[in-house]
């Protein structure tokens, strides 16, 4: 417990997680609003309860920055003016156990990434509402929201297992902004084999997208919600064992 | 010691350049870029020759990578100039060379330098990949059209590696500055491409490779492009070495 107050300390206490924060909170909301004013038109007509939900879709930016920042920043190394030391060095002194400590940074992670998730969907039904009025679909039900906290989570979670694997943020930065955005690998492979349905973004969409009404057709249904949900936590749960055993046999100097 | 001060500049220039060519970072960049490449480009080849035969065009689908390909050079810009600022670099470099703004250019330059041979060569493979596999079936192309396009797929990535490169230099640190490029160029542009003007970075900038289509009104030439999008990336250096001048190093 000790270990998950000071792993939420540090986090609270790194400068580049503000903008984690403002994305996280805020760029759902405008993202939404900006479709929405986009397609009004066309979502007055039909009804269309995907509204808002793209917006969570894209927003999930801010906690993938939290899960990379979370774990680069104990690898970055200091000026060589005060000994070129590393924070990793100094909190596995602190936290023995190689195994709490990881256990206690993405506890601290997922605590964070939920939290965001409920801010990012106050702000993106109160925009829905802002900008439709009377003709806002309903926001809150209930399964759907729990499976963009999951989506949430597990993308910070994914992020962070990659990190710790690569200890270095830029990759699992670029590779799970790029697939976060419109134009996504994984979709991108899911039109040429069906494998790419159970990579783990792609799943994890179904948790709260229904694709089945988008008219271009790329979109097809693949899963259930919950399979979704299922295949997306079990990558999530591979890579953070595999994380786990590569950080327990590596040597933290190198 | 005085030195001439054309001599001064070349061995500025030929240490920005030992620098970036020493940096593993840059060359494990280049080459997964250059390997994801072949690997997108395989993807859409084989997703294009699923799709109608005998009406595909080489370098529409040679090019359709492009879009992913910028990350690369994104990420090569904003390391070559944050690395400066992990573990106090800067400040050796500033002992060596105390002409901020000389500095600045010349490292721009040794990372144009880099940059241009390896843009053309990767996305000249991922036509001609795309070549290999579509002879048959794709509808006959002229050399001098292929060689334009890929000049200008060139262009835009150079002036994209750049233009992170200044931003890189705005910020100071990578994670953010990589943040708001990658933000900006694969979330916010897209979504927004309905209501902005063509006059942005991205957009301007894809017109310079991007084979003209008719139906859209307002389309921008190719030379117009690469103007605009030249104006943006000076405007963001120059904004760069001006700051880099004023700050605490």
């Amino acid at each position: 417990m000790r270990a998950f107050n000071a792993e939420l300390s540090k986090l609270f206490s790194l400068p580049g997680i503000w903008l984690a924060f403002l994305i996280g909170a805020f760029a759902p909301a405008v993202i939404a609003a900006l479709v929405i004013t986009q397609q009004k038109a066309e979502i007055i007509a039909t009804g269309l309860s995907e509204a808002g939900y793209d917006g969570l879709g894209f927003g999930v930016q801010g906690v993938i920055i939290l899960g990379v920042l979370a774990v680069s920043s104990e690898y970055l190394t200091e000026s060589s003016e005060s000994g070129g030391g590393r924070q990793i060095t100094t909190s596995l002194t602190v936290v023995s156990s190689r195994l709490h400590f990881l256990l206690a940074k993405a506890g601290a992670v997922t605590v964070i990434s939920i939290l965001l998730c409920i801010i990012a969907m106050m702000t993106t039904a109160s925009a829905t509402q802002l900008i439709l009025g009377e003709y806002a679909p309903v926001f809150f039900e209930w399964s759907r929201l729990i499976g963009v906290v999951c989506y949430w989570t597990f993308n910070a979670l994914l992020a962070f297992g990659m990190t710790v694997l690569m200890k270095n943020g830029i990759i699992p930065l670029a590779v799970l902004i790029i697939n976060s955005s419109v134009v996504s690998f994984s979709v991108l492979l899911s039109k040429v084999t069906k494998l790419a349905f159970y990579l783990p973004d792609r799943a994890g969409l179904e948790m709260f997208m229904f694709f089945n009404d988008r008219s271009h057709g790329i979109f097809d249904k693949f899963y259930t919600p919950f399979t979704g949900g299922l295949v997306m936590f079990a990558w999530v749960v591979v890579l953070f064992i595999a994380a786990a055993i590569v950080f327990h046999r590596r040597d933290v100097a190198s | 010691m005085s030195v001439s001060s054309s001599r001064k500049i070349t061995q500025i220039l030929g240490a920005e350049l030992e620098k970036l060519v020493t940096l593993p970072l840059i060359w494990r960049t280049l080459i997964g870029t250059f390997i994801l490449n072949l690997v997108l480009a395989a993807a859409f080849t084989s997703a294009g020759l699923q799709g109608a035969a005998g009406t595909q065009n080489i370098l529409n689908i040679g090019l359709a990578s492009m879009g992913y390909l910028q990350a690369g050079f994104i990420i090569l810009g904003v390391s070559a100039t944050c690395s400066e600022y992990t573990g106090g670099q800067i400040r050796t470099t500033l002992t060596a060379i105390p002409w901020r703004g000389i500095q600045l250019s010349a490292k721009h330059l040794a990372l144009a330098a880099i940059t241009i041979p390896a843009a053309f060569i990767i996305a000249a493979s991922g036509v001609l990949y795309t070549f290999i596999r579509l002879r048959d079936t794709a509808v006959g192309f002229e050399i001098d059209i292929m060689i334009k396009t890929l000049v200008g797929a060139t262009g835009y990535l150079t002036l994209t590696t750049l233009l992170s490169a200044a931003i890189g230099a705005l910020l100071r640190r990578t994670t953010p500055a990589l943040v708001i490029l990658l933000g900006y160029y694969y979330i916010v542009s897209p979504l927004t491409r309905d209501f902005l003007p063509k006059y942005l970075p991205d957009t301007a900038g894809s017109y310079m490779y991007m084979p003209p289509s008719s139906d859209e009104i307002n389309v921008l030439t190719p030379m117009q492009g690469t103007g605009i999008s030249m104006l943006w990336t000076l405007i963001f250096i120059t904004a760069a070495i001006v700051f880099y001048r004023k700050r605490d190093a």
